[in-house]
């Protein structure tokens, strides 16, 4: 199955403005992903899997549906064919709560903070797996594992409360300055997964792309599949500030007096730099990468992980 | 530079105001919270400072632009130099020599004297020396002359005085005669104990540029002396014969207690002696046992055991009998009831002066009638005429004071001499019955008939009520302390000969006005009474540097001019001598009425074949202020006269003009006044360009 590109139709509907004013995350991700499902122009059904395993003697009482006649005709024999188990894939998104992902509220224009937005998609990947019968599960980190719920089939509403809370949490909580790293939560969490699981990490990725790719090893060398969503807020890629100002990093709390008419072209110049060094360095590791603003619709994030899903599948 | 207006340089601190604006506006930026410096920290920060230069810039203009401001209102003006006085040339030399009582204290004078002699005689044959002696006064004992010897002499000859101190009229003096010197180098040397109540800071004196002032101090910081500051003379007129007490206040500016004879003369005479202990830094109050009022002006003094100072060891006064004020009081034959009773009775009362009142009809008067009067009083009667009338004219004439009230008389009857000695015209009579009767609406309070009512409560007219008064229309030299509310004068006065006539335009009883009655009219009387007779408060002593007016003081005089006798001779010679001999000739009116009293004793004043000692005493003492020995530290009066910090550095340019002079040439304010909007209009230009690029 090959997915192709989302529905223009029901962008407005999927922006992520529109979306916050949904209070329920589960509706929100009901919303989103039907609305996607339903605007694709073809089926979207995935994992149902149909593959042989084995033949097995018949035995009696076994289904003689299940008879294997093309080999009793060869043979002369009753072979039962049976069928690899539909098995379920482990779904377990991870998202960067650092203050970082704060960024990005505006009241006066609706527009979402990274961290909202990264409880939209993680929210909506969850549903859409959880229809999938995937194993589905959350992690939340900063420079440590802050939250997780395990994988499993019947996690998804402790997912979308979690992610729910993780929210609401974010509007409240004071910030704890302190650089966030991905290395030691990321290996911890490898650990913690037994089974081979589709990962989703959801971070802003503020640190170098080397220090990411050997975060991310811990994931990739068990052998997980992961996707990762690189979000940005559009000032962050732009940096469309016009009056000269305080800055404050949000992550250390340190100020720094800045004129953004000067600086604008060199930063927008090292972020290129940077989002075109995690695109190179996790594609290398086999890992699919994709950069997002928060004001670009939730369905864009949805298609780039069922090309992602669709190319794992096919590697399997 | 200088600066004329220098107190608006304070205005300077408004440059504050720009660099915390400054401050303010970067606190107040927009604080944006931003993900990561993880990019922003890889930049170079050069931009950033580059802001910040480019801010400063504007800064610097703004606070250029008020410090112009500010320094163009404090009038900024270039002094001229000229080229700098070496220590080499001619020299102006002014010695300010203190010869004022303080400086008696402990040998001061000896020393004074001995410096004024070391200052002299460093005299070149070039130098020129002044010596100005000074104590309430200045006054140039020596001319400027190159003779040391002379300038010796005339410090030889100086003597103390009994004044008080007061430094500026020396200071005065002495940069007068520096500043018309054209010699290079002037200097003044001021000797005295600089008596702190000598100077007051508002002394405004300045020396030319270059004048070295040296200050030769004699005083000490701790000066003890017992002074007697004050002696009072209580009346007493209960018994048979007036009885004075005499009481003297003694001060002691020592550090401890000191225990003093205190004696009381009177007539020459020791009449009482108490011992008493003035206490440190205090005084002390000593009452002698009354004694009998002398027949006539009798010297007295106090005196206390002598000490460093022995010339305020004593303190001399006169006492002299209660002298009543003669007034007569002409009514007319057929006087109304009581028409003389409320001014006879009105003047009858008090002491201070009494006054001695005398009724009589006109037809009964005499020319010895008014023989030793003050005050005649023309109730509702013509002027006399005849010999009675000369003689009045005369007394007028020699001193007397006349009040007319016309009433209903009709002065065109009067005579040529008469209506030309009033005051006023006098016309028609105005009845103010029909309106209530008019009020005293204008009242001279500086005219010493009304000064007394010049303070708050002290006499209200507006309740007297003048239901007739003649029309008065007062002539050249005349004037009008009081006028009704319709404008009329109420009382018109002119001075004759050494007289004056005044006219009241309605009457001194009950008939036309209501005056009588209110409680304003008894002190109105006296006022009045004195006023005419002349009458001075009698003083039982006066300061030495006193200027006493022989004219305001009639019981100096009295006794030796024909004012009282019927003689017109006013301005008669008299001979006023000295404590120390010294004769002068003096007037009760005229051109010698005034008289400076420098020594301290006793002046007699007499006639000129008065026999000496036969005289009127005036006593004369020191200024009690001289006995306040505070010490003024000499640095101060220079710190004063010098104000400029290059007073005392080379350099003269006194004759450029004055400070506002070579301010007014130079009007540097204008081109800082150009300067700062100038730059207000690079600033406010500047400022946009910074506003649109950052928006």
């Amino acid at each position: 199955m090959t997915a192709t590109a989302p529905p223009q139709q029901s962008q407005s509907f999927l922006d992520p403005s529109v979306l916050a004013r949904i209070g329920n995350l589960e509706l929100l991700a009901k919303v989103v992903v039907e609305g996607f499902i339903n605007g694709l122009h073809k089926s979207p059904h995935l994992g149902a899997s149909t593959d042989f395993a084995e033949h097995r003697a018949y035995m009696p009482g076994d289904d003689i549906r299940k008879i294997d006649w093309k080999l009793w005709a060869r043979s002369d024999r009753y072979y039962l064919k049976e069928f690899e188990a539909d098995t379920n894939t482990n779904f377990l998104a991870i998202l960067d709560v650092s203050p970082s992902m704060r960024f990005g509220a505006q009241s006066e224009d609706g527009r979402v903070s990274k961290l909202t937005y990264a409880c939209y998609l993680a929210a909506c990947l969850t549903y859409f797996s959880s229809l999938q019968r995937d194993r589905v599960g959350v992690a939340t980190i900063d420079h440590d594992i802050v939250d997780i719920v395990p994988p499993s089939a019947k996690h998804l509403r402790r997912v979308l409360h979690s992610l729910d809370r993780i929210e609401r949490s974010a509007r409240d909580a004071k910030v704890t300055p302190g650089k966030s790293t991905l290395q030691a939560p990321l290996r911890k969490l490898s650990e913690m997964l037994r089974r081979r699981s589709i990962v989703v990490l959801i971070s802003d990725f503020y640190e170098d792309p080397d220090q990411v790719i050997n975060a991310l090893s811990h994931v990739r060398g068990r052998g997980n599949d992961v996707i990762v969503f690189h979000l940005l807020d559009p000032r962050e890629i732009d940096f469309s500030y016009t009056d000269a100002s305080n800055f404050i990093d949000m992550e250390t709390g340190t100020k720094m007096p800045v004129i953004p008419e000067y600086l604008r072209q060199q930063y927008r110049e090292l972020v290129k730099a940077h989002t075109a060094a995690l695109s190179k360095r996790i594609g290398e590791t086999r890992a699919d990468y994709a950069l997002f603003d928060t004001s670009k619709p939730l369905d864009q994030a949805l298609f780039s992980y069922l090309v992602a899903r669709e190319k794992f599948s096919r590697v399997r | 530079m200088s600066f004329l207006a220098p107190a608006f340089l304070a205005g300077l601190l408004a440059i504050a105001v720009p660099v915390i604006i400054h401050l303010i506006h970067r606190e107040r930026k927009v604080v944006i919270e931003f993900p990561s410096f993880m990019f922003l920290e890889r930049i170079p920060y050069r931009s950033v400072r580059r802001q910040k230069i480019r801010h400063l810039l504007l800064l610097l203009l703004r606070c250029a632009a008020i410090a112009m401001l500010v320094t163009a209102f404090a009038r900024p003006f270039f002094q001229r130099r000229q080229a700098p006085i070496t220590g080499t040339g001619a020299r102006e030399l002014v010695i300010l020599l203190d010869h004022s009582a303080s400086m008696g204290y402990a040998g001061r004078w000896e020393k004074a004297k001995d410096a004024a002699k070391r200052a002299a005689s460093g005299l070149g044959a070039t130098d020129r020396a002044t010596l100005v002696v000074f104590a309430g006064d200045a006054m140039v004992a020596s001319e400027p002359m190159a003779r040391p010897d002379r300038i010796v002499a005339a410090i030889n000859a100086a003597k103390l005085t009994a004044e008080g101190t007061k430094y500026a009229p020396a200071l005065k003096l002495a940069s007068q005669i520096v500043s018309a010197s054209s010699l290079p180098r002037r200097e003044v040397v001021v000797i005295s104990d600089f008596q702190k109540i000598g100077w007051a800071s508002r002394n405004e004196i300045g020396f030319p540029k270059g004048t070295v002032i040296t200050p030769v101090d004699l005083g000490g910081p701790s000066a003890a002396d017992i002074a007697v500051s004050q002696v009072t003379t209580d009346r007493d007129s209960t018994g048979e014969r007036d009885r004075v007490t005499v009481a003297a206040r003694l001060i002691n500016t020592g550090s401890v207690p000191k225990a003093v004879g205190v004696t009381l003369s009177v007539g020459g005479r020791d009449a009482q002696t108490k011992n008493a202990t003035v206490p440190a830094r205090g005084a002390l109050q000593v009452a002698f046992t009354s004694i009998a009022v002398p027949s006539g002006a009798t010297k007295g003094s106090v005196r206390v055991t002598p000490d460093s100072l022995p010339q305020d060891d004593v303190l001399n006064f006169t006492i002299a009998p209660d002298e009543a004020v003669p007034v007569l009081v002409v009514e007319p034959a057929s006087a109304r009831q009581n028409q003389g009773l409320y001014l006879s009775r009105a003047l009858s009362i008090g002491d201070r002066p009494s006054f001695r009142v005398d009724q009589k009809n006109v037809g009964d008067l005499t020319p010895r009638d008014f023989e030793g009067r003050a005050v005649v009083v023309l109730d509702e009667v013509d002027p006399p005429g005849g010999e009675v009338g000369k003689r009045l004219r005369a007394a007028i004439d020699a001193g007397l004071g006349l009040i007319i009230v016309p009433g209903t008389n009709r002065a065109e009857t009067w005579s040529a001499d008469w209506r030309a000695l009033l005051p006023a015209t006098i016309g028609q009579s105005v009845d103010r019955t029909t309106d209530a009767g008019g009020t005293l609406s204008s009242l001279d309070y500086a005219h010493p008939i009304f000064e007394l009512f010049n303070a708050p409560r002290s006499g209200d007219f507006s309740t007297a009520r003048f239901y007739r008064y003649r029309a008065l229309v007062p002539l050249t030299g005349a004037t009008s302390p009081a006028r009704f509310d319709d404008g009329s004068p109420a009382l018109v006065e002119r001075a004759a000969g050494a007289g004056k006539v005044l006219i009241w335009a309605s009457s001194f009883d009950s008939y036309w006005t209501n005056l009588p009655l209110q409680p304003v009219f008894l002190p109105f009387m006296h006022q009045l009474g004195k006023h005419a007779g002349r009458y001075a408060d009698p003083r039982p002593w006066y300061v030495a540097g006193e200027v006493v007016d022989l004219s305001r003081h009639g019981e100096l005089t009295a006794p030796f001019t024909n004012s009282r006798a019927g003689s017109a001779d006013s301005t008669r010679e008299l001979r006023l001598e000295s404590p120390s001999g010294a004769r002068d000739r003096v007037t009760a009116s005229g051109p010698n009425h005034l008289v400076t009293l420098h020594e301290q004793g006793f002046y007699e004043i007499g006639g000129r074949d008065t026999p000496a000692g036969s005289g009127r005493p005036i006593a004369v003492n020191v200024d009690p202020a001289e006995s306040n020995l505070s010490h003024l530290d000499p640095q101060e009066i220079v710190a004063a006269v010098t104000s400029d910090s290059g007073q005392r550095q080379a350099g003269s340019d006194f004759n450029a003009g004055t400070p506002q002079d070579q301010e007014n040439r130079q009007k540097v304010w204008w081109y800082l006044l150009l300067g700062a909007l100038f730059l207000m209009a690079v600033e406010t230009a500047m400022s946009n360009r910074l506003s649109r690029a950052t928006s």
